[in-house]
């Protein structure tokens, strides 16, 4: 019976224990890495090769978007906070200014490569071959009406956009306002789209705002539906619905290629080569931010730069192309890699 | 509930140091669930309030319009983004609502025969079963009603000559549907056994058959019993998250057509949380400004069973 | 007078009636809710069962001596003598493409295996040996036939050559599916050849420890206080409405609760089990002071009466004789609680337990992922691969699952009392 009571005890001195112990911080071992969606595949690549070939624990590579990483990055220098921040857009002044008020002021900055965003569809029906403005078009919530003014999207079908198109149902899944490829998506295809018109072209010096108004808003009336940052079940509805488009990064459909089919845009294909020469014109560039004064604080850093920017894992033939990141040109390729050696400090 | 005399062992003696100690232990841990409580209010409550300093309270509570774009970069304007709840709320009812309309009568039947038809190794084989149903974690179900359910709802539905969104709220609806079974048949379970057996008695004694006493006698007894199971079965629809993360859409849409898009307050929480996020802007605060909401929404259905719950209790007791 | 009781009226038979279709609307609702349980699990295992098999390649390599340096054999290229022994086993392949085609058919990270191997035992330096590789995702997919063959060809991720270098490995026995042991004992990997769930799992089992260890003496002890010692005033019905409240708020608000206190108010580590078995414990909570309070209600008061009556103290009286008979009751209400925490996915997701665990953490302090959270990270994924990994750990998972509730029932049969 005593012993009984003492087993009570023992749990209850148990659960004290960890509530004290928890406060402990330990040193950390490993580096910790958060960040855009689009670059994690590649982070955690390099990460699981990187704890494979070295001595060093594999990074914990956490995907919370690229605003949210380079908030959390930001947040601190000490060993709570992430070393390593990935993201789908350069940072921003604001951000640099958020890092400078933690007393971040060493961030290196990292160009990776290019992503490309596509517009696909299933095999089982026709691609289309788009131009910016037929995209734009089909997607904005306002569209020109021919008279120097504005009316809300009318149309309804892709050959309502543009003739030459056939007569389907304009019906889009894309990612969410939430989304970093949506904003690069609305950016470039989008507002590339839009000054096809040139008054809304010359709009953009006398009234910067509504200009941006015009360009950068979906409509909401169905024709596109936001379909969440799972991309991989976008890829699954396409199928499911032949009728219907998705916009997603290339290299899902890199991955799925024999179930989706990219619509060419200004004639181009959404290809490697094309994307990474620039041709192909909805694409984007891809960084990381890494903190100098975690170098030598974290075991690790400074080999994993050197791992990920080393021609095996982001040249042509890297292993990081396989997994659909498009590499940069040998000469950029080469200015990066000079940089990150120098642990050259990010300038604006 | 039946009842054995209840001995309180609040003692008069003096006792022991340790003795008092323990008590006191005892008595702290039973405080940590209202600490719970406290944290879970003030948490929400606090980071609310910074987001209804950027935006109003009644344009969030009756804004018709959801779109949290706050600017992604320093230079864009004209998108401030529209924090209207309303399109969520709605969004939110509709999933719920079809969730219930195929949990109440799949739940409420299944309870009535456990209960009155079913013999013992029927009981013994079902009930477990059921309650497995009850034990799968929703991200599975969430996994099913996107990959297979989904498709199947837009096949039949365009071979019909519907249109249908490729994430309707009916998917997830049912999906969700179904995970509630399980709790509303337990919940009916127990209020249909706990009408006293005089009362079928005296139905079986005017010559009612058994559907007729369920129907006129033992139904309407357990009635609050089982309104109280639905509404903590409505409540916990409202809270779910998994299903509709993965299979119901972003878009903030207003309808009653079960065949279009939908949103609701948990998946836009997870997206503020888990997507791209802005330091303290307004967009990352929502979350927990919806946190408030759903909290606030669930707490009202749960006191309001428990009272109706109670007082059936009274009743029998 | 007979007549009466052989002979039914219309009005009867209606009745009758309406009592079979009354029955049979029952037995429908059961029906319907069982099928759908069967057809979700069976669906999910068909997809699944395919993960317990990969696909191995025989190749055998040359282990160069001059490439391989004894005093720093870790360091070496391995990937360049797969490569060699590849492009010996296929000669006529010369044009560059193609050879990026063939190196795609073992795992890209077959390198590893052939270091560990030669790592272990340096003497096979200088020999050609033969080694069974893993094979890339899209050779195991094609084996596994989820590759539609009916598109056309240069739109495939396996082109005709690279299916007739599979039907040389196949004809000479180089090519085998064998039984994927790796998915149970590794971590996650990038690479759906190589992805295992041992990390998550080992995460699950952390947090829910965590989550165990506070929750079940927080839990029985609010129980023992509230069903032994409460005074019935308002403030112990304010606490027990409380409770009653709690059990029924939604997880993910926890797991906010958990974001905004543990993580930036108290600065826990981030995405750890620690975390994660906190926010799941007071999840858990309610549910074991249920419990654990009706489990102290059947213990009938002649136990009390007894212990009081030769003169225990009111704690002596709980701790030495109604709450032993009332544990199993308290841990079958553990165990089903914990088994509802184990499924738990929502309020993980808002403490950054969605990250890339390849390393198995071996602390609550390490970052480390759940079983749930694998599977939506995984259903995340772009590599057709992981589809049927995804299955799989649901599997695993409800196995888990039905294995702890299994233990809760017998628990409850062996200790079951009748006073």
């Amino acid at each position: 019976m005593l012993k009984m009571t003492s087993s009570f005890m023992a749990l209850a001195l148990g659960a004290g224990l960890f509530i004290t112990s928890a406060t402990m911080a330990s040193a950390r071992d490993r580096i910790r890495i958060v960040g855009s969606s689009t670059v994690f595949p590649f982070a955690t690549t390099v990460a699981e090769r990187f704890g494979k070939s070295t001595k060093f624990k594999t990074p914990i590579v956490e995907s919370t978007g690229s605003g949210g990483g380079l908030k959390l990055f930001c947040a601190g220098s000490g060993d709570q906070h992430p070393d390593i921040a990935n993201a789908s857009r350069r940072i921003k002044q604001s951000e640099i200014n958020r890092c400078a008020k933690n007393g971040i002021t060493d961030t290196i900055e990292v160009k990776i490569g290019y992503d490309g965003i596509v517009l696909a569809n299933s095999r089982r029906s026709k691609p289309l071959d788009l131009t910016l403005k037929d995209l734009f078009l089909a997607l904005a919530k306002n569209v020109p009406d021919g008279k120097g003014k504005t009316k809300p999207n009318p149309y309804k079908s892709w050959r309502d956009v543009n003739p030459a198109l056939p007569d389907i149902k304009i019906e889009i899944m894309g990612p969410p306002p939430t989304s970093g490829t949506r904003d690069a998506f609305v950016e470039l295809a989008m507002e590339g789209g839009c000054e096809a018109f040139p008054w809304i072209k010359s709009m953009k010096k006398t009234d910067q705002k509504s200009h941006k108004a015009l360009c950068h808003t979906i409509r909401s009336d169905g024709a596109f539906v936001e379909a969440g940052e799972n991309d991989n079940l976008i890829v699954q509805k396409l199928q499911a619905n032949p009728t219907a488009f998705g916009i997603f990064g290339f290299s899902y459909l890199d991955q799925n290629i024999d179930k989706i089919q990219g619509s060419t845009i200004n004639n181009i294909e959404p290809g490697f080569e094309n994307i990474s020469d620039g041709s192909y014109p909805v694409s984007r560039s891809l960084y990381f931010y890494v903190k100098k004064s975690r170098i030598g604080k974290v075991p690790g850093v400074k080999e994993y730069m050197a791992a990920f920017t080393s021609d095996k894992a982001w040249g042509p033939e890297g292993y990081l192309s396989d997994k659909g990141l498009i590499p940069m040109s040998d000469t950029e390729r080469k200015d990066w890699a000079a940089k990150v050696k120098n642990l050259e400090k990010l300038t604006m | 509930m039946s009842h054995v005399t209840k001995i309180n062992l609040t003692d008069t003696r003096p006792s022991h140091w340790p003795e008092r100690l323990i008590k006191a232990l005892l008595l702290a841990s039973s405080l940590v669930a209202v600490l719970v409580t406290v944290g879970i209010v003030f948490s929400l409550l606090f980071e609310a309030v910074r987001f209804f300093k950027i935006i109003p309270i009644q344009a969030f509570l009756f804004g018709l319009e959801w779109n949290p774009q706050t600017a992604i970069r320093a230079d864009q304007i004209g998108a401030k983004g529209e924090f209207g709840a309303v399109p969520l709320i709605t969004g939110t009812l509709l999933i719920s609502t079809i969730a219930m309309f195929v949990a109440t009568p799949l739940g409420l039947a299944s309870s009535i025969y456990l209960a009155e038809y079913a013999g013992p190794r029927t009981r013994a084989i079902v009930k477990p079963l059921l309650e497995l149903l009850a034990g799968i974690p929703t991200v599975v179900y969430g996994f099913f009603a996107a990959l297979m359910i989904a498709p199947l709802i837009r096949l039949t539905g365009t071979s019909l000559g519907l249109e249908v969104a490729s994430e309707s709220a009916l998917a997830a609806g049912l999906a969700m549907g179904v995970m509630i079974v399980p709790l509303i048949s337990s919940l009916s379970d127990d209020a249909i056994n706990a009408v006293p057996q005089s009362l079928r008695d005296a139905s079986y004694g005017l010559g009612a058959t058994q559907a007729e006493t369920i129907k006129k006698v033992v139904l309407p007894a357990a009635l609050p019993g089982i309104a109280g199971g639905l509404l903590l079965a409505t409540s916990t629809a409202i809270g779910e998250t998994m299903i509709v993360v993965m299979a119901a859409g972003l878009a903030a849409n207003i309808t009653a057509n079960p065949l279009e898009a939908v949103t609701t307050i948990t998946v836009q929480i997870v997206t503020l949380l888990t997507g791209d996020q802005e330091f303290d802007s307004a967009k990352t605060l929502s979350a927990f400004a919806l946190g408030l909401l759903l909290f606030t929404l669930t707490l009202l259905l749960n006191i309001a069973a428990q009272k109706i719950v109670n007082h059936y209790r009274e009743r029998y007791d | 007078m007979t007549d009466h009781f052989t002979k039914m009226t219309p009005e009867l038979k209606r009745r009758l009636r309406n009592e079979q279709w009354f029955q049979w609307m029952g037995r429908g609702a059961i029906f319907v809710a069982i099928a759908f349980l069967l057809v979700m699990v069976s669906t999910i295992a068909s997809m699944g069962v395919g993960a317990l098999r990969q696909t191995h390649i025989e190749l055998s390599v040359f282990l160069d001596p001059q490439k391989l340096d004894a005093t720093r054999l870790h360091d070496a290229d391995y990937g360049r003598l797969i490569k060699k022994a590849l492009r010996s086993r296929f000669a006529n392949v010369t044009k560059r493409r193609d050879k990026r085609k063939l190196y795609n058919l073992v795992s890209s990270q077959a390198e590893y295996t052939l270091r560990d191997l030669v790592v272990r035992s340096p003497s096979l330096r200088g020999q050609t040996i033969n080694i069974w590789f893993t094979a890339s995702d899209d050779v195991d997919m094609l084996i596994k036939g989820n590759i539609a063959s009916s598109t056309d060809e240069t739109q495939r991720r396996i082109d005709h050559r690279e299916a007739s270098w599979i039907n040389d490995l196949i004809s000479k026995g180089q090519l085998e599916s064998r039984f994927n042991s790796r998915f149970f004992w590794s971590g996650d990997s990038r690479e759906p050849e190589l992805a295992g769930i041992l990390s998550a799992f080992v995460g699950s089992l952390f947090s829910l420890l965590v989550c165990f260890g506070l929750s079940f003496p927080l839990g029985i002890f609010a129980a023992i206080y509230l069903e032994e010692f409460a005074p019935k005033n308002r403030w112990s019905a304010f606490i027990e409405v409380n409770i009653n409240n709690l059990a029924a708020v939604p997880s993910i608000v926890f797991g906010l609760l958990g974001l905004a206190v543990f993580l930036n108010a108290f600065g826990l580590p981030r995405s750890s089990p620690l975390v994660g078995g906190m926010v799941l414990a007071l999840m858990t909570l309610p549910t074991i002071i249920i419990a654990s309070r009706a489990a102290l209600r059947a213990v009938p008061p002649s136990i009390r009466e007894a212990a009081l009556g030769i003169g225990a103290s009111p704690i002596q009286t709980v701790f030495h004789h109604v709450a032993p008979l009332a544990l199993p009751g308290m841990l079958t209400g553990a165990i089903v609680g914990m088994a509802r925490a184990l499924g738990e996915t929502a309020p993980l997701l808002m403490i950054g337990m969605v990250a890339f665990v390849a390393d198995v953490p071996n602390s609550i302090f390490e970052p480390a992922t759940a079983l749930p959270v694998q599977i939506f990270l995984w259903a995340d994924s772009p590599e057709r691969a992981f589809l049927e990994k995804t299955s799989a750990a649901i599997i695993v998972l409800l196995c888990f699952l039905i294995v702890m509730n299994l233990a809760a029932i017998l628990l409850r049969r062996k200790f079951e009392q009748r006073y």
